[in-house]
């Protein structure tokens, strides 16, 4: 099965928002950056990957004002297939990761039902949990 | 550490939006609430509750209209040390879950953080989402 691995925040001032989460539950921070995407703050619980980051394009047509949560992640076996699968049921691809080489992030990023955002991505995200399968391959 | 175990997405739809994630990603579905606060579809990737809910209420300030993600919730040891914490750091206490007890699979205390991000806090865990790990010592022992 595929895992939810990821959560990203629109935030105005991400260094702010993401002390207060390292304060009010220890999160960590796995990973900072300054893409063309976005600028922000990856927080890990062990498991999920939590984005705080400020957009620099308006991935969801909401305004470049908008802050609350923006999209969400998902950790597949075969990021084809999965882009493939949610594409023959209506999910419409948006755009993929512009360097092939960087993993550790969204790999494919895809609207489903109500034009929500969500990513695909074979590798983990920073700081996250693999998939079960590759956890028992892993050990043996 | 506490952990992210639940998302909930506002919905037009929770019931074809369910069938979109099953479908493609194999999430199982747990559940389908009907609150005083939102109707849906409970699905796990069985690790996380994600919930896609047509909501009653406003919880957001952004219109009954608004649809993607909502909030966001995070499973703790113990809700009142960490409500103490939160409100300590800034955020802001919303509401509590249901006044005739816990209700099993369900937020417990809503808050705002830091630019009005909604968040709940729990310490039963929703439905389908993974307990928190056991403390390596208490397990040993």
């Amino acid at each position: 099965m595929a895992k939810l691995r990821h959560i990203a925040i629109a935030a105005k001032d991400p260094d702010a928002m993401a002390d207060f989460y390292v304060k009010a539950f220890d999160f960590k921070i796995v990973r900072s950056n300054d893409g063309p995407l976005a600028y922000g703050h990856h927080l890990s619980d062990g498991t999920i990957d939590l984005a705080i980051l400020r957009f620099k394009t308006d991935q969801l047509g909401r305004g470049m004002d908008y802050t609350g949560l923006h999209h969400f992640g998902i950790l597949v076996e075969d990021v084809d297939d999965a882009a493939k699968v949610a594409e023959a049921l209506g999910g419409r691809h948006y755009m993929d990761q512009a360097d092939p080489a960087r993993t550790g992030g969204f790999e494919v990023k895809m609207y489903g039902p109500e034009g929500v955002l969500f990513d695909i991505a074979e590798h983990p995200w920073t700081g996250t949990e693999p998939l079960p399968a590759k956890v028992k391959e892993a050990a043996e | 550490m506490p952990k992210l175990r639940h998302i909930a997405i506002a919905a037009e739809d929770p019931v074809a939006m369910a069938e979109f994630y099953k479908k493609a990603f194999d999430f199982v579905e747990v559940g389908r609430p009907n609150g005083v606060l939102a109707d849906g579809v409970f699905l796990s990737d069985g690790t996380l509750n994600i919930a896609l809910l047509k909501f009653k209420t406003d919880q957001l300030g952004k219109g009954m209209d608004f649809r993607g993600i909502h909030h966001f919730g995070v499973l703790v040891e113990d809700v009142e040390e960490f409500s103490k914490k939160l409100e300590s750091l800034g955020a802001e206490h919303y509401i509590d879950q249901g006044q005739g007890g816990h209700q099993a699979g369900y937020f417990e205390k809503k808050f705002f953080g830091p630019e009005r991000i909604l968040f709940d806090i729990a310490e039963h865990g929703w439905a389908g989402a993974e307990a928190l790990p056991t403390p390596v010592k208490q397990a040993a022992e």
